[in-house]
């Protein structure tokens, strides 16, 4: 019976679907069976197998086509307007009547903090403002993220912490400000993501690398590890998320990630180096011994060997 | 992960585009839009069809963007878009027993998707080479075989590494509905599959 259970959860838990309840009640499971643990082996080599499989990337000339064409189509599509969402989404409407009141309080509530805030900030908070600087003539725009197209360039002063930003909009436009101002943060949260110039990118995430305790500039730097196309932006990723490997449990999964399937072997390494002083957890462990078992690269083998043979056995 | 820590930047662009700020949309689009097309691609083979998935995901999204109320996050909403039309695309299309992955170019010519990647690995053979695709090709014939939910649901979970909970959201059903559908997608993989085991 508890043969038959484990069998059937076998494929989640390679998948790592499992509670963690079941996860251990397999796992002692497994530790007595040979069967279930030769059921285990064979499931996984299936999935290795699978995972072999190339799955092809579109080629940049698909994706730029395809953006091309959706721009020209989205040229001459309107956006359904209130009377449309009125008439083809009753139950949400009803569902807005519904929540009327509950959304007037707590505008009222938002507005009234909003409004002590902002006249706490006003009085107090003139000492290091961000300075916008739009061409031609505007001086103190404060452009909403969403206009911005793209980011320029991010130079810093040096011997400073000032950052000088330039950004697009409709028009170019800078901002200057210290590291801490939250402005600046926001343009290089948005820098670090925007994906057209891959140096504007790694400047971005370099500076952020000084502020990783920021629960979002954590967010954006997993997001660059995990999907910049150039390593050297994943590289600097991966360095300002180094100090979060053992307390923050998404941070050393990212890191797992990459370490498993970054298509840069440099990236691989310096992950690789991140997780050994972890090596003793059951994640970091079981993704070591698969990567010594069957990585195809001969020295993620061998370093993953040799980090496994200094583990000391776990009951 | 990576939806995650888009939700902060998403909710203002959402918010701008529904305004109807069509810059806004298009920054939101470049967050997605090369996943999209990679999961389109591989599931149809085709990159003409591929790029139609694409495109009407995006313009329905455009369209629908007024109803989207942040109940789910953007990452969610825009795949569940994505993935109807896919099983729209798949249970539409005639699928040919013993199907390589194979693309047709805008010439209308065919050619194998597996040919396409480059194999940048140190070491990389012919000999080698020919059997990865032989297997590509022998993977690519046992999914093609898979109900198209059952495809759907192990492409994200196998090839995009999605919890399944997000799945069985994506597809407008329970994880443990989920669940099952990878189970038996898995099974008849592994029957299929069993001589290369």
């Amino acid at each position: 019976m508890k043969c038959d259970w484990v069998k059937d959860n076998i494929v989640f838990y390679v998948y790592n679907e499992l509670e963690d309840d079941a996860r251990y009640e397999v796992e002692q499971h497994l530790a007595r069976c040979t069967d279930c643990t030769a059921e285990l082996k064979s499931a996984r080599k299936f999935h290795t197998t699978l995972s072999q499989a190339p799955v092809a990337e579109p080629s940049p000339n698909l994706l730029a086509a395809s953006r091309m064409r959706l721009q020209e189509a989205l040229e001459t599509t309107t956006q359904g307007g209130f009377w449309q969402r009125l008439v083809f989404d009753p139950g949400n409407w009803l569902r807005q009547v519904r929540m009327a009141p509950a959304v007037a309080a707590v505008l009222f509530i938002v507005g009234f903090g909003g409004g002590i805030a902002a006249t706490y900030n006003f009085m107090g908070g003139r000492s290091t403002p961000t300075s916008f600087a739009s061409n031609p003539s505007s001086s103190s725009a404060s452009p909403l993220e969403a206009s911005i197209t793209g980011i320029r360039s991010v130079t810093t002063e040096p011997g400073s912490n000032q950052v000088n930003i330039k950004y697009d909009t409709v028009s170019t436009q800078e901002a200057q400000g210290s590291l801490n101002d939250q402005k600046i943060q926001q343009l290089l949260l948005f820098a670090a993501r925007n994906n057209f110039n891959s140096g504007v990118r790694m400047d971005s995430v370099e500076l952020l690398t000084q502020a990783p305790n920021e629960t979002n500039v954590r967010e954006v730097l997993m997001y660059s590890l995990q999907n910049d196309t150039n390593p050297g932006v994943r590289l600097k990723a991966l360095d300002g998320l180094s100090g979060f490997v053992r307390q923050d449990v998404r941070v050393r999964n990212a890191v797992l990630q990459s370490l498993i399937s970054d298509a840069n072997i440099g990236v691989r390494m310096q992950a690789l180096h991140l997780v050994e002083p972890m090596k003793a957890d059951s994640g970091v462990r079981s993704v070591l011994t698969r990567l010594a078992q069957s990585d195809q690269n001969a020295s993620i083998r061998s370093q993953a060997r040799a980090m496994m043979e200094q583990v000391p056995e776990m009951d | 992960m990576a939806a995650q820590g888009n939700r902060i930047d998403d909710t203002t662009l959402i918010r701008e585009a529904q305004q109807g700020n069509r810059a806004a949309f298009e920054v939101l689009v470049r967050h997605y839009d090369q996943s999209v097309l990679r999961l389109a691609l591989h599931l149809t083979g085709s990159e003409a069809d591929a790029q139609d998935i694409h495109q009407d995901a995006f313009l329905k999204a455009y369209k629908n963007l007024g109803s989207f109320r942040f109940e789910c996050s953007f990452y969610t909403w825009i795949y569940r878009i994505v993935t109807n039309l896919c099983l729209d695309h798949l249970r539409k299309r005639n699928v040919r027993k013993e199907d390589a992955p194979v693309a047709t170019d805008h010439s209308g010519e065919e050619y194998s998707l597996i040919d396409q990647v480059p194999d940048g690995r140190s070491g990389a053979n012919p000999e080698r080479d020919l059997m990865r695709r032989e297997l590509g090709r022998k993977i690519g014939a046992a999914l093609s075989r898979l109900t198209p939910r059952e495809r759907m649901v192990f492409e994200l979970k196998h090839y995009h590494g999605l919890k399944l909970r997000t799945v069985g959201e994506m597809l407008n059903t329970t994880e443990e509905t989920a669940k099952n559908t990878l189970f038996r997608a898995t099974q008849k993989l592994r029957s299929a599959l069993s001589e290369m085991r």
